[in-house]
């Protein structure tokens, strides 16, 4: 008992800790913001060769936070996650090319606009597509909740296609290219910039008028930050500051020079080896991430999955009902809904934030942890009732006959399980890319975001997983060899 | 009247729709060694579990040295240290050796320390003819062996009263003399013993009495030799002219 005790303060403290570690301490002079934003929408918001995040949103609002005195942390979502979290509080705006519409405006309070757009449409260079006229029966991609999205299905019925939806910008771009879609539409500032820059598409309609890209923030909450990003975009707008953020992006120097650029690393990155070279930063921390969430959540699971399931084979009705009830329910739900559950959906109901780390590892302590009370409770089932009876015959309490003589044997026959349910943790963290947690998947996304080496990356990502997956079987083997001796 | 160690009173036991016990009456005398036979499904086993309480009984009472058993409020473990019991199965601690067999319940229970425990299962094992066996896995030993170990650890907590259901009845036939051979000690040393088996010699040189149980109910009881020399119930005529025959 005592060692249980000891195990889950353990466990407590990493909380903690980890709760700390995420929540940047808040200095009394400048005041944090977090801001969410896209993964890749160049210009406007993409990682530069270093894994920096850059763009016209990203210097704008950095120098707006130096102007008014506060500070952004960054936090690449994407956009679709960025625009959930914010409507349910766990950050406080989003600056990721987002188009000012009337729907929005029911949800969000809209800064003054920092860029004027409009939808374009691209196809491949060497296809037949030269207009809206074309499109009939064909497939047409657009990215998850972007203005090209909505503007896309509000014509499909004039023209006659159909549209399919990503998540990702190159997603989309890839779908055009390899011809598995027609055509593309998106923002013009952005598919400007990726011509202009080698993406490999063509743009054949003129921009239709659907308004302006603003910063947002929940509806009737953060004003402060409202004002402060107004008053900023304002003073760099008289100073000059504005224009030459634009120039920088979208004037011809700067599209010629990520042009040579991006076929420099292109020239040199085509090989396994200049991918893991040029991204090996990235994809360590990725890896760190990985292993950080698996073991965290391997031991809450642990520890939460042990305790339910040994409140199912208690003698009392009630708590055989409760472990039941919670492996019935955690056992039943899908990773990814309890995941975004917890992420965006608990904090709009109870206006708390969690952190994504935290989600996560309740997630996955949740999910997990049913799986394993579940045969917990089947290992302890699978003992002979006799040796209870013995046991229980010679005087022994229940919780003593428990401990010295069936659960040393139940855990002979859930360690298979165990090592099992470790493996499928470490694959499961994948899933928490979803709320925009930085570990191996998501780092592999937007990799592939910046580069496009769809194939190449998730080789190396799968390869890593293969790895960790080994390196996890055989320690795992190692402690079996040890208890079972 | 000798000293009363068990009274069983209306014991009445069902498993769902199943009256398994319909009103036993039963009572064991200080260092009296009784005897229950009866056909399969009689509920002996039944009877036996409802001594310590392993069966919750549905009515009725079970007095073992003036301690309600049947009550609720009754610290069972406390009664069951006092009351040991042996299983057709053997039951023993498969994680355990032998000697950790013996050991678990009197040092778990602060009776012993754990060097006195040593000793005590040492001195038990030699008793039951196994005292090579202190370190070996229960695995490895054969039924008769296993059998006695699991006498060796019932006597541990020095029980007043032993329960016995057909602990040799799993047993190839050449290890049954072990078994009883061990069990007629005990019974020499003035321990109370219920016995539930099929070894009619056992019962005729050991017992005190014999209880003949059929469909739930006392049949009929007596010394061995007025119940198997001269049954009274045309069940017991019927049961013994079975036994013997086979
Ligand atoms: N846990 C239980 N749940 C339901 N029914 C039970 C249970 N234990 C025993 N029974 C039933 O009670 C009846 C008597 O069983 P019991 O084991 O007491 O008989 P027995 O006289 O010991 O027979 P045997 O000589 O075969 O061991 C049987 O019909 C059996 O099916
Ligand atoms: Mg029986």
């Amino acid at each position: 008992m005592k060692k249980i005790i000891a195990l889950m303060s353990c466990v407590f403290g990493l909380f903690v800790f980890v709760n700390i570690y995420h929540e940047p301490q808040v200095n009394a002079a400048e005041k944090t913001y977090t801001i969410g934003t896209d993964v890749t929408f160049p210009p406007f918001v993409y990682a530069n060769s270093d894994n920096k995040y850059v763009g016209i949103d990203m210097d704008l609002i950095r120098a707006i936070a130096k102007k008014e005195g506060f500070k952004a942390e960054i936090k690449p979502l994407g956009f679709n996650a960025a625009v959930q979290s914010l409507s349910s509080g766990q950050i406080d705006g989003v600056i990721a090319g987002m188009t000012i519409t009337d729907e929005r405006r029911q949800k969000f309070d809209f800064s003054t606009p920092y860029y004027k757009s409009g939808i374009v449409m691209a196809v491949a260079p060497k296809g037949d597509i030269k207009g809206l006229k074309d499109l009939k029966g064909k497939r047409v991609a657009v990215k998850t909740g972007t203005a090209g999205a909505t503007y896309a299905n509000s014509i499909k019925d004039r023209y006659g296609f159909k549209t399919v939806t990503f998540d990702d910008s190159d997603n989309v771009y890839n779908d055009v290219k390899n011809g598995n879609s027609a055509a593309c539409f998106d923002d013009s500032a952005v598919l400007n910039y990726g011509v202009k820059t080698g993406l490999g598409l063509k743009i054949v309609t003129k921009p239709t008028d659907i308004g302006s890209y603003g910063f947002a923030v929940e509806k009737g909450k953060n004003k402060e930050l409202m004002s402060k990003f107004n008053s900023g975009l304002k003073k760099l707008k008289a100073n000059g500051e504005y224009a030459k953020i634009i120039e920088k992006y979208t004037g011809e120097s700067a599209t010629a020079a990520q042009k040579k650029n991006s076929t420099q690393a292109n020239a040199e990155g085509h090989t396994f080896f200049g991918l893991i070279k040029q991204n090996r930063d990235s994809i360590i921390d990725g890896i760190f991430e990985t292993i950080k969430l698996t073991v965290v959540s391997i031991i809450c699971a642990t520890i939460f999955g042990v305790l339910i399931g040994l409140l199912g084979v208690l003698p009392s009705k009630l708590a055989r009902g409760t472990s039941t009830t919670i492996i019935y329910i955690f056992r039943g739900l899908p990773l990814l809904v309890l995941a975004l559950f917890i992420y965006n959906g608990v904090p709009s109901l109870t206006g708390s934030k969690v952190p994504a780390f935290v989600a996560g590892i309740i997630t996955l302590t949740l999910n997990e942890g049913a799986y394993t009370a579940a045969f917990v409770k089947g290992g302890i089932q699978a003992v002979d009732t006799g040796q209870m009876e013995a046991a229980r015959s010679l005087g022994l309490p229940f919780g003593k006959s428990m401990r010295k003589v069936i659960l040393p044997q139940g855990i002979k026959i859930m360690i298979p399980s165990f090592i099992n349910q470790f493996i499928i943790t470490l694959k499961d963290t994948s899933i928490l890319s979803i709320i925009g947690i930085l570990e191996l998947t998501q780092t592999g996304k937007i990799i592939i975001a910046r580069n496009l080496e769809g194939f190449k990356i998730w080789t190396i990502i799968a390869l890593i997983y293969l790895i960790i997956i080994t390196v996890l079987t055989l320690l795992s083997k190692w402690v079996e060899r040890r208890i079972n001796d | 009247m000798k000293n009363t160690k068990v009274k069983v009173t209306n014991l009445k036991k069902n498993f769902g729709s199943n009256h398994v016990l319909k009103g036993i009456d039963f009572e064991v005398a200080q260092n009296e060694v009784v005897v229950l036979i009866g056909p399969s499904g009689s509920g002996k086993s039944t009877l036996l579990r409802c001594l310590n309480r392993l069966e919750d009984p549905t009515s009725g009472s079970v007095v073992i040295d003036g301690n309600d058993i049947s009550d609720s409020k009754t610290n069972i473990d406390q009664a069951r240290e006092n009351i040991g019991m042996v299983f057709q199965h053997f039951n023993l601690f498969n994680n355990l050796t032998v000697g950790q067999n013996v050991e678990l319940a009197p040092v778990e229970l602060g009776k012993l320390s754990k060097s006195e425990a040593v000793t005590m299962a040492k001195k038990l094992l030699d008793t039951v003819g196994l005292d090579d066996k202190y370190d070996a896995m229960p695995q490895s030993l054969s039924g008769g062996q296993k059998q006695r170990v699991a006498i060796a650890r019932a006597l541990a907590m020095n029980p007043d009263i032993m329960l016995f259901d057909e602990p040799t009845s799993a047993l190839d036939p050449e290890m049954v003399g072990d078994v009883l051979e061990v069990m007629k000690d005990l019974a020499k040393k003035g321990m109370t013993m219920v016995v539930v088996t099929h070894e009619m010699g056992f019962a005729k040189e050991v017992a005190d009495r014999v209880v003949f149980m059929a469909d739930g109910k006392v049949m009929e009881e007596g010394k061995p030799e007025e119940v198997f020399g001269n049954p009274q119930n045309e069940r017991t005529k019927t049961f013994l002219q079975k036994v013997i025959n086979v």
